[in-house]
C-alpha cells in the first residue's frame, strides 16, 4: 500500500516538475528559516554550555535604589459663603511619590553581606562585568573584556573546560593570581591552544596571572558569561571590594535546588529588599534587587523594560505572531496549490472509490503524498539552513553569537515538518476525499 | 443475480428536475451476459452506476448477490464494491503514473492482501487477458485495446461475481472492439461471471445473451 502511494507520491511530483519546484522553494526556504531563528534562540536560551542549569537560576544583575517621599495634596471641595463668613470642604491626600531612584549593579559588599546566605538557594555566583584589561606579550598589546568571579561562579554556570579547572574557594581566599580564559582569547594571547598553556604565565594589567583553565566560548553573548578571562573576585581592585555603598560592579546569580525552587529565592530576595535598613545618612530610602529567571532576564534586558513579566509579553507576543504569519503564508499557498492538484486527479479518485477505497483511505493517501513532498522540502530545507549556518559562524555575522544545530532543534524541526505536512495537506485532502464517484468518472 | 425494482432517478437543478429512469423493473439471473442500448441520454449509464452503487436511485429496490443493499452505508457500500463488482469505462480510467501490474492491483489495495499475493494475483489477471509481457509498460505505451484489456484485467482481479462494463468497445476500432468483446464471452462463459454491458453497438449486444433497450428512462423491450 505504502509503496504504491510512494511511487504515486514521487511520480506525481515528476511529472509537473514546476509545480514541484515552487511548492518545494516554499517549503524549504520557510523552514531553513525557522530552523535558523530557532537556532538563535537556542543560541541565546537554550540549556547549552554553561546555562545547563538555566531551569534552576535566578539572576540578580541590579539593584534599584529609590527615594520616596510623602506627597500631599489639599483639595478645596465647597466653598460657601454664609453671613459674610468663608466655610470651606477639604479633602486631604497623601500619596508616595518615588523623587529619585538609581539602577545598576551591586557592590561586593552588599551582595556578601546580604545576599549569599539566601536559605532557599543552593548556591550563589557573584561576577563583575564590564571591565577591560589589557594584556602583554612579546611587546604586543591584547585588550581583553575581564570578569572578577567567585569560587561558585563555576559551578551555577558549567563551562565547557578545555583544559586545566576553575579557580577554588582556596584561590579566592589566598587571592591567587589565576586566570580562566576562553579558547578565542588562548588563541589571540599565545597564538595557539592546547594542554601545554595550563600553567603558562599571562602578563594582565601591571599582575602576572598564572594560568588555570581554559573554556571553550559559549555560543551566545550575555551579560552573565560575556568575558574573555575570568579572575578570581578577591584580586579585583581592593578600593571596589571594601565599598560599603549599595551600588558597584557585581551581579549576582543564584541556584534553586528545583525549577520550582526559583519562586522562593525570589520571594526571599523580595523580603531582604523590603527589610533592608539604610544608613541613616542615606540619599535613599527603597531598595529592589532584581529577581528573575534567566529566560526573563533575557527579556529584560532585550526589551529594556524592569518588570518580567511585561519584558516577556513585549518580547514574545510581537515575535510569535510574526513567526506564525511567515509560516501561515507558504501554508496557505500550498494548500491552494494542493487543492488545483488534487482537483485534477479526480478520475483517479473515481476509480479508486468505484474499486473500493473509503474517503479515509483517499485522505490518506493524498496526506501522505503531502507529507512525501514536504519532507524533501524539510531535507532540502534543513541542508540549507547547515550551510547559512556555518556561513554565518564562519564569518561572525551575528558577533560573537554563533549558531548550532543541537538535538533540540533538529527534533523541533521535524515536529514543524510533520505539522506543516499534516496541515497543508489536510483540507485538499479531506475535500477530495469526499468527490462524487459517478461524477468524477463522467468528467 | 441483480434486481431491480420500481428504480427511478431524478436529477434536480436550481428550476426544472430531470427524470434519468422512471419506474424502471430488471431481473438479471446470476451468469447472463445482458446488453442495454439505447439512445445518448436515455438513463444506460444512469442505470449501470445504480447497479455499481456509485449513483444512488431516488425511488426503488436493489438487490445484488442476494442482498438488499439500497439503504446501505457508504462504507458498506465500497467494501461490496470492492469484493462483489468489477468496472470497465469506455475511455479505461487507468493512472497513467502507475505500471500496468500497480493499475492491475489496485482493487487489491482495498484489501488485507500482502504485496506478494497481489502481485501474483494481478499477473494472473494480465495473463487472462493476454498482455502479461505488458505488466512493467506504462499505460500511455500501449494501444487503446491493450488499455482496455489492462482495464478488464483490473475489473476481474478481485474476482468480482458481476462485471459492469460502460460501453467498453465505444473508444475502440471493430477489431479491437472484437478482441474486447472476445475476452468478456470468455470470462462469461469460463467464470460464470454475470455481466452487465451498456453499448451503442447493435452488433456488439448481439452476441450477448439478452438486449434490453432503453429509451428515455423506460424499458421498451
Amino acid at each position: 500500500m505504502l509503496h504504491n502511494y510512494l511511487t504515486l507520491a514521487l511520480k506525481v511530483l515528476r511529472r509537473k516538475p514546476f509545480y514541484t519546484f515552487i511548492s518545494l522553494f516554499g517549503i524549504s526556504f520557510t523552514l531553513m528559516i525557522l530552523m535558523v531563528l530557532t537556532s538563535l534562540f537556542d543560541a541565546g536560551l537554550g540549556k547549552n554550555q554553561p546555562l545547563t542549569k538555566r531551569d534552576y537560576l535566578v539572576v540578580s544583575p541590579y539593584a534599584e535604589r529609590s527615594r520616596t517621599e510623602p506627597d500631599t495634596m489639599l483639595v478645596i471641595d465647597t466653598l460657601t459663603l454664609a453671613g459674610g463668613e468663608v466655610r470651606y470642604d477639604t479633602t486631604e491626600e497623601i500619596a508616595q511619590n518615588v523623587v529619585s531612584n538609581s539602577i545598576g549593579p551591586m557592590s561586593y559588599r552588599f551582595i556578601m553581606d546580604n545576599l549569599v546566605d539566601l536559605e532557599s538557594a543552593e548556591r550563589v555566583a557573584i561576577y563583575s562585568d564590564g571591565d577591560f584589561t589589557d594584556g602583554f606579550i612579546d611587546g604586543r598589546k591584547f585588550t581583553f573584556s575581564s570578569y572578577y568571579t567567585n569560587a561558585d561562579y563555576w559551578r551555577v554556570l558549567d563551562f565547557d573546560f578545555l583544559y586545566g579547572a576553575p579557580f577554588n574557594e582556596a584561590d579566592i581566599e589566598a587571592a591567587a593570581q589565576k586566570v580562566v580564559l576562553t579558547d578565542k582569547a588562548a588563541r589571540i594571547y599565545f597564538g595557539e591552544l592546547g594542554p601545554d598553556l595550563i600553567g603558562r604565565e599571562m602578563a594582565l594589567g601591571r599582575r602576572t596571572f598564572t594560568v588555570a583553565g581554559i573554556v571553550s566560548r559559549p555560543l551566545a553573548d550575555s551579560p552573565m558569561f560575556g568575558g574573555d578571562i575570568y579572575l578570581p573576585v578577591t584580586t579585583a581592585d581592593a578600593r571596589a571590594l571594601a565599598s560599603n555603598e549599595i551600588d558597584g560592579g557585581f551581579s549576582a546569580i543564584f541556584e534553586a535546588t528545583s525549577p520550582r525552587g526559583r519562586q522562593a529565592i525570589k520571594d526571599e530576595i523580595e523580603f531582604i529588599s523590603q527589610n533592608f535598613q539604610f544608613p541613616p545618612e542615606s540619599d535613599y530610602n527603597g531598595l529592589r534587587v532584581s529577581s528573575a529567571t534567566v529566560i526573563e532576564g533575557y527579556a529584560m534586558a532585550t526589551v529594556q523594560e524592569q518588570d518580567p513579566q511585561k519584558a516577556l509579553r513585549v518580547l514574545f507576543i510581537p515575535l510569535s505572531i510574526l513567526v506564525l504569519l511567515f509560516v501561515a503564508l507558504p501554508l496557505i499557498n500550498l494548500i491552494n496549490l494542493n487543492v488545483s492538484r488534487v482537483f485534477e486527479r479526480r478520475s483517479e479518485i473515481g476509480v479508486r472509490k468505484a474499486f473500493g477505497a473509503e474517503p479515509r483511505d483517499i485522505l490518506y493517501q493524498f496526506i501522505f503524498e503531502n507529507l512525501v513532498i514536504t519532507v524533501i522540502g524539510g531535507a532540502i530545507g534543513l541542508l540549507l539552513a547547515i550551510l547559512l549556518i556555518s556561513y554565518v559562524n564562519a564569518n561572525d555575522l551575528l558577533g560573537i553569537t554563533r549558531l548550532s544545530l543541537s538535538y533540540q532543534v533538529v527534533f523541533y524541526y521535524l515536529l514543524v515538518i510533520l505539522l506543516f505536512g499534516l496541515l497543508s495537506g489536510l483540507l485538499p485532502a479531506y475535500r477530495v476525499s469526499r468527490t462524487n464517484v459517478a461524477a468524477a468518472l463522467r468528467g | 443475480m441483480i434486481q431491480l425494482s420500481n428504480i427511478s432517478k431524478s436529477y434536480r437543478t436550481d428550476t426544472i428536475e430531470t427524470l434519468a429512469l422512471q419506474h424502471l423493473n430488471l431481473t438479471v439471473p446470476a451468469g447472463e451476459f445482458l446488453s442495454i442500448m439505447g439512445p445518448s441520454g436515455c438513463g444506460k449509464s444512469t442505470l449501470l452506476n445504480i447497479m455499481g452503487l456509485i449513483d444512488e436511485p431516488s425511488e426503488g429496490q436493489v438487490v445484488l448477490a442476494g442482498q438488499e443493499v439500497t439503504h446501505y452505508n457508504g462504507r458498506r457500500m465500497a467494501r461490496f464494491r470492492n469484493e462483489q463488482l468489477g468496472f470497465i469505462f469506455q475511455s479505461f480510467h487507468l493512472i497513467n503514473d502507475l505500471s500496468v501490474v500497480d493499475n492491475v492491483e489496485l482493487p487489491l489495495l482495498y484489501r488485507k492482501v500482502g504485496s506478494k499475493e497481489r502481485k501474483r494475483r494481478s499477473l494472473d489477471a494480465l495473463e487472462h487477458v493476454g498482455l502479461s509481457n505488458r505488466a512493467y509498460h506504462f499505460p500511455n505505451q500501449l494501444s487503446g485495446g491493450q488499455k482496455q484489456r489492462v482495464a478488464i484485467a483490473r475489473a476481474i482481479v478481485g474476482r468480482p461475481n458481476i462485471l459492469l462494463a460502460d460501453e467498453p468497445t465505444g473508444n475502440l476500432d471493430s477489431h479491437m472492439g472484437d478482441e474486447i468483446m472476445q475476452i468478456l464471452l470468455r470470462l462469461n462463459q469460463d467464470l460464470g461471471t454475470t455481466i452487465v454491458m451498456v453499448t451503442h453497438d447493435e452488433r456488439m449486444a448481439r452476441k450477448t445473451h439478452r438486449l434490453v433497450r432503453l429509451s428515455d428512462g423506460e424499458r421498451v423491450s
